[in-house]
């Protein structure tokens, strides 16, 4: 799974502190998903497309590996 | 939710203090045979109190969590619940066969290994996440 947290934090220029703090999450967790160690909850994801004004699908997507 | 979080995270660090407070000076006189049997297990029940209470704010710090560090907390149980299991599992057989320990694999000993192996597992998953 790949994303594009970084890319829409660049527009926002928001710090991964300003997002985890918009979607109520630790920083660390926040960085976690964005080097995509971990995948986010369903929840989690549109919490983060509504922040961005975007979609799950702009922010997220498979890998061609996974299909 | 952020604040919260360390609110819980600072109450279950607080109470965790509070039960070494009072579990290790109650070992010491259980050791010591300085009461009679019955306060004896009146001081046996309070670390036994204020271990529960830790537990349920330990419970309280994980509903709070992110997802991210729910994960990590959940690994590291289950990494340390596997450990345990197979220890004793290695200490019963090793028990039939007439090799038995039990200076270094007590009661008390059995619960230092389980937190051991739960810091182990989690030491794994900050690892395996980047937090």
């Amino acid at each position: 799974m790949k994303n594009t947290i970084k890319v829409e934090r660049a527009k926002k220029n928001w710090t991964q502190a300003d997002l985890a703090k918009h979607i109520g999450m630790s920083r660390q967790g926040l960085n976690s998903i964005e080097t995509g160690k971990f995948i986010p909850s369903t929840v989690l994801a549109l919490r983060m497309a509504k922040a961005f004004n975007t979609t799950v699908e702009v922010l997220f997507q498979l890998d061609d590996r996974e299909g | 939710m952020e604040q919260s979080a360390k609110i819980a995270n600072r109450n279950s660090i607080i109470f965790a203090l509070i039960y070494g407070a009072t579990y290790i000076p109650a070992v010491w006189l259980l050791k010591h045979h300085i009461f009679g049997q019955h306060v004896s297990i009146i001081v046996a029940i309070v670390p036994v109190i204020t271990f529960s209470v830790f537990i349920v704010k330990l419970i309280k710090a994980y509903a709070v969590m992110d997802e991210v560090k729910q994960r990590v907390q959940f690994e590291a149980v289950v990494i340390g619940f596997a450990l345990t299991a197979l220890l004793l599992m290695v200490l019963f057989l090793l028990s039939l066969c007439g090799i038995s320990k039990p200076g270094w694999f007590g009661y008390a000993e059995l619960g230092g290994y389980c937190w051991v192996f739960y810091y182990v597992g989690w030491f794994i998953s900050i690892k395996k996440y980047g937090i």
